[in-house]
């Protein structure tokens, strides 16, 4: 052999060996060096989650009716990556199929299918995320996406059948039997906007979550409003999730673990659902009343309320809308509708929205004026016709009288005289640069009104407003330049636009006027029925100010007491109990003594056996010559500290006692059974026990998933218990739909 | 010869018949003579293979069938092997043309609708009764014979190949380089251009020479790269419409590779056992057991296993230079030498596609890989090897 042959042998053995070198070390490359990522990737694309939503929990009233439970329906998935192995044109033709049979159209089943996609388009506004033609799938890929919910009827059942007997025409389509939202109404009792209603996580909410939840949480329904959204940690329970291999096609090839749901906790309520109806049919009679007589009354709340534990009882806003077709299971034409109906049935006026309360603010502004010692249990008061210029709106003219008598008369010139001697000693204070006392303003902070906490478990309830000095100068100072543009905007001398100059100006300035308006309930003064009911509930309980619960408490599905909830006290109110005493003793005037502004309307009452005190309001509303009419009352077994109180305000009516107070008094009738009512209460006094839960049985909690599953993949998979509709609010919105503006009704306190 | 009068000598002592174990255990006896660590190291890339053929096929339901093909292109294969040694090298040299000749018939025949109608792939052409061969794979051992014989013709006066022999092996090669070509498949035309380079280098010529074909080889690449284009597109083209397509389609190249990738780092050092490869039972890798059968080693029996197989290729590489080093005869190292190239060549590519480091081409791993041919193939130039090795030292 030449040796140049024999020297290229050893070239090519050097060869062959950096080779098998090169091998080895790229194998200890991947398999130690790079394998915990490449083991990640591996399990990341092999293990997939399937997720099985836990059945939430049910909304109670105290006697254990159910307010919202789960009912069975037929839910049509269309699992969309089964199908897209199947090819455009076999999906194409099965979705046209399902649109045929489930009455509704291609495009919008095909678009709702859709995964999902976002991109940053540059516009106008800068950079916006932008998603593909709504609605879509929000979900991920392997999880079937539900596309129709079918009330189990004969009609839906056959439908259903006719999908699950055909598999080879539906490739890809299931239907199942599970839970949705249900409103039994108990009682006719709707109770909807309190209650709430869930609606598909937004993505913003989803962002919130742990990284490891957000998958399991994915294709959620979460609480979007009311009690439903408050209590959803509770409701919610655990989502069952079954982790599958599944190979390169996607198909499942076993289960890796299966964790079942568990299942949510029951909300039981201070509510009762025979009080909730009374009172809903009370304010629609009251709504009716007003109308009959030609006004307006675009809406009528009302609440009730237990004063010795701070529970709310009822509490309604009409109009509102059905529980059943709540928001996010409506076309968008009639959301809109809904979100512009007059009266603005989807804002809750009870809790959510605050307005003057007229005379009925008397309870706060006397406590103020008895505490910071501008008036006296001992002084008589001119109750003239007029004082500067303001006249007396509800009351009688009567001369000069005391306090108490100015309370049942309601009259406003006493009060003025008060807000004015209360003004110039606090105008002195400031001028010797002491703080102002403000008692008026101090005692309704204390009643709960105008502070920061609304303090109720109830999602957006309002908190009121009532001005002093220092918050007048910040708000003057938010709002000025507005102020002053439309004082050189509007015509010249227009009323608009000599309030906007005045403001531009002067409206840093806390006037006489202004203490004026705010003693009878007036001008800066607004508060929701609730904040009424809380205060009134102090008056009658002796000082506690609660921040009421419409829960009572957390009940595990199997009746296990989780938690107890009490409402909290936000404040005993600083107000002498003898002065409480006699303001109160005086609201018992109100309907006892002639002259009472209420006496009419509690003529023939059997207060011997119900003993009824409360307060009448009349609300000067802008733009109209129509009232904002209140009735304030507290009643309890003749004898006794009072037990309840109940509040109704009907908006664009007559005075408080002719179109709220007969509402009040038709409520007390009903809770004590007076004039051939049956007794809501047996013994006038809710139920301090928690109601029985109805227990459920171990195995497929209630009907959830109760799993006849009809699956025409090879695989079966949950769904969830979603309602994929058509509205924008369930689709984009982050959380409720856009809530109304406040509606706030104030007064120009220009003089 | 000194050994046979030896032994004659010594015949009237012992006048018994030899045993056949005494014979077959003489020192000169052809069973003594085979390189025995070059079988044990096929026999063991076997039984892993049979092995990873199993778990490569199990998820789709055909384990046990394949595993019985499997065997059955074993003992094919090992016949073959066999019957290569036996006959002697230098009356195999004699045939050498009528191999070359039948090889092309084969080549061409996959050109016909013969190759290309009945199974959708063009490197093959089905005989019936479920036998399937790949002409290419036996033309690499009849480039191999032909290109050493071409090499080793005796010369007056000098020992290394003329400018002319060089020319002859191109023109020998380029036929069935371009009939493979045309089929198209790029991974055995690159097998034969790596074998016949290195048949040429070390059979002597000059440097110059050698330096030449090197830098033809790199304006060969480059004009490959571009051509390459094409073809993958051709082959995406192709694949796309036949079900049964012996590799991938070139968009989802990129995809199997990641995959391979995946399952081997996800075996780590031990691996998740035979069949317990979830990678592999997922069938995340395309061609798990012809072309992507590493993976699964790698997945399911680890650095240990995976390395092992590299590590036996090894060995068979290095008992092979040595059988080279080692041959009586030009022809014999020649053919040594062709068959080292070979096996390299297409071990590295194989597992270094698995690995993420060589382009994907449809080169099966030799004797681990499910296929036939190519079982049978690698199994006579192991036996050309032995009947090197056997006539070597006599």
């Amino acid at each position: 052999m030449p040796d140049r042959s024999r020297l290229r042998l050893v070239v090519l053995g050097v060869l062959v060996l950096s080779l098998v070198a090169t091998l080895l070390g790229r194998l200890w490359y991947l398999q130690v060096l790079n394998a915990p990522q490449l083991r990640a990737e591996a399990l990341n694309q092999q293990i997939h989650d399937i997720v099985t939503p836990a059945p939430r929990g049910e909304i109670l009233d105290d006697t254990g009716k159910p307010f919202v439970d789960n009912k069975p329906a037929l839910v049509v998935s269309v699992d969309r990556t089964a199908l897209d192995r199947l090819g455009t044109a076999v999906e194409s033709t099965v979705l046209h199929r399902l649109a045929v049979e489930l009455g509704t159209s291609y495009t919008l089943l095909s678009n709702e299918t859709k995964p999902c996609s976002y991109k940053k388009v540059q516009t106008s506004h800068g950079l916006e995320v932008t998603s593909s033609p709504t609605p879509c799938n929000n979900g991920v890929a392997y999880q079937p996406v539900v596309v129709s919910q079918l009330k189990p009827t004969l009609a839906a059942a056959r439908k259903a059948l006719q999908i699950k007997e055909k598999p080879e025409d539906y490739p890809g389509v299931t239907v199942e039997l599970t839970g949705i939202r249900h409103y039994p109404k108990p009682d006719g009792a709707l109770a909807s906007s309190m209650l709430g209603y869930i609606q598909p996580i937004s993505l913003g909410q989803l962002d919130k979550l742990p990284t490891a939840d957000r998958a399991i949480y994915q294709n959620a329904d979460v609480g979007a409003t009311g009690l439903e959204s408050e209590y959803e940690q509770d409701l919610r329970g655990v989502p069952g999730v079954k982790q599958v291999s599944v190979d390169h096609l996607g198909a499942v090839t076993g289960t890796v673990k299966d964790t079942p749901p568990v299942p949510g906790d029951d909300v039981v309520t201070n509510l009762d659902a025979g009080v909730q109806a009374a009172l809903e049919h009370e304010l629609q009679a009251a709504i009716n009343a007003a109308r009959s007589s030609h006004l307006t009354a675009d809406f009528a709340a009302g609440v009730v309320l237990n004063v010795r534990t701070g529970g709310i009882v009822a509490m309604s806003s009409l109009p509102t809308y059905q529980p059943n077709q709540a928001p996010p299971t409506l076309t968008t034409k009639r959301y809109n509708q809904l979100l512009h109906a007059p009266g603005s049935p989807l804002f809750d006026k009870a809790f959510q929205g605050a307005s003057a309360p007229g005379s009925t603010f008397k309870l706060i502004s006397s406590s103020g004026l008895l505490w910071d010692g501008t008036a006296s249990r001992y002084g008589t008061y001119d109750c003239s016709g007029s004082y500067l210029g303001k006249t007396n709106f509800e009351g009688e003219v009567g001369g000069f009288e005391s306090l108490h008598q100015a309370i049942v008369q309601s009259c406003d010139t006493v009060f003025y005289r008060l807000a004015v001697a209360d003004w110039n000693r606090d105008n002195r204070l400031v001028k010797e640069h002491k703080p102002p006392v403000e008692g008026v303003q101090r005692i309704a902070h204390a009643y709960g009104i105008g502070v920061k906490n609304p303090g109720v478990d109830l999602p957006g309830a309002a908190t009121g407003h009532i001005a002093d000095r220092k918050n007048q100068r910040l708000n003057w100072l938010a709002l000025k330049k507005d102020y002053c543009a439309g004082a050189a905007r509007r015509t010249r001398g227009s009323p608009l636009q000599r309030l906007d100059a005045f403001n531009c100006k002067d409206g840093y300035l806390f006037q006489p006027g202004d203490q004026m308006n705010e003693d009878i309930g007036q001008g800066t003064v607004t508060l929701s029925p609730l904040q009424l009911a809380v205060a009134y509930a102090a008056l009658a309980n002796g000082g506690t100010v609660f921040e009421p619960r419409v829960a009572k408490a957390i009940v595990s599905p199997t009746g296990k007491l989780i938690k107890r909830i009490k409402a909290p006290v936000r404040d005993h109110l600083p107000v002498s109990k003898i002065d409480l005493d006699y303001i109160r003793n005086a609201m018992y005037g109100v309907t006892h003594e002639q002259g009472g502004t209420g006496y009419g309307v509690f003529a023939g009452f059997p207060m011997g056996r119900v003993d009824v005190g409360g307060k009448t309001g009349t609300a000067e509303l802008t733009g109209t010559s129509q009232n904002g009419s209140w009735f304030a009352s507290f009643a309890g077994p003749a004898g006794q500290a009072p037990q309840f109180v109940t509040v109704i305000e009907v908006d664009k009516s007559d005075q408080g006692a002719v179109s709220a107070a007969p509402f009040v008094r038709n409520m007390w009738e009903q809770i004590y059974g007076i004039g051939g009512n049956k007794a809501l209460f047996p013994n006038g006094v809710p139920p301090t026990k928690l109601p029985k839960v109805r227990i459920v049985e171990a195995g497929p909690p209630r009907h959830h998933h109760a799993h006849a599953t009809v699956s025409s993949s090879s695989t079966s998979r949950a769904t969830t218990s979603t309602s994929t509709s058509t509205t924008p609010a369930s689709q984009a919105a982050d959380g409720p739909p856009p809530a109304l503006e406040a509606r706030t009704e104030r007064r120009g306190s220009a003089q | 010869m000194t050994d046979w009068s030896e032994s004659t000598r010594s015949a009237p002592i012992s006048l018994r018949r030899e045993t056949f174990r005494e014979r077959a255990m003489d020192r000169d006896s052809f069973l003594r003579q085979l390189d025995w660590v070059l079988v044990a190291a096929v026999a063991v890339l076997c039984v892993l293979g049979c092995a990873l053929v199993w778990a490569a096929a199990k998820p789709q339901g055909l384990g046990s069938s394949y595993l019985k093909k499997d065997i059955l292109n074993i003992a094919i294969g090992s016949s073959l092997a066999v019957l290569a040694a036996l006959v002697d090298y230098r009356t195999l040299r004699a045939y050498t043309p009528v191999l070359y000749g039948a090889s092309l018939i084969g080549l061409l025949a996959v050109l016909t609708p013969l190759g290309s109608t009945i199974n959708g792939a063009h490197s093959w052409i089905r005989l019936g009764g479920g036998f399937e061969v790949q002409p290419s794979e036996f033309a690499k051992i009849a480039v191999v014979l032909g290109i050493a014989m071409l090499l080793a013709e005796k010369r007056e006066g000098r020992t290394e190949p003329t400018r002319n022999d060089i020319l002859w092996c191109f023109g020998l090669s380029a036929l069935p380089v371009v009939l493979i070509l045309a089929q198209p498949d790029v991974g055995s035309v690159m097998v034969f251009v790596i074998t016949i380079f290195g048949m040429l280098a070390l059979s002597g010529i000059p440097g110059r020479y050698v330096g030449g074909m090197l830098a033809l080889a790199i304006v060969g690449a480059f004009f490959v790269i571009h051509a390459h284009l094409l073809h993958s597109y051709q082959l995406a083209r192709f694949q796309a419409l036949s079900h049964n397509n012996n590799s991938v389609a070139a968009q989802t190249f990129s995809f199997n590779q990641k995959q391979a990738g995946i399952a081997i780092g996800h075996g780590g050092w031990f691996g998740q056992g035979l069949g317990h490869g979830t990678q592999t039972n997922g069938q995340f890798v395309p061609e798990q057991q012809t072309d992507f059968v590493f993976s699964v080693a790698g997945e399911e029996l680890g650095l240990v296993g995976a390395g092992l197989i590299v590590l036996l290729s090894g060995i068979v590489l290095w008992r092979a230079l040595r059988i080279a080093r080692y041959a009586r005869d030009r022809f014999g190292m020649l053919v040594g030498v062709g068959i080292v190239c070979w096996f390299a060549f297409q071990t590295f590519e194989n597992v270094g596609m698995n690995l993420g480091i060589m382009p994907i081409t449809g080169l099966p791993l030799p004797f681990v890989s499910y296929g036939g041919t190519s079982m049978f193939a690698s199994m006579i130039a192991i036996g050309l090897l032995q009947n090197v090795r056997v006539r070597s030292n006599t």
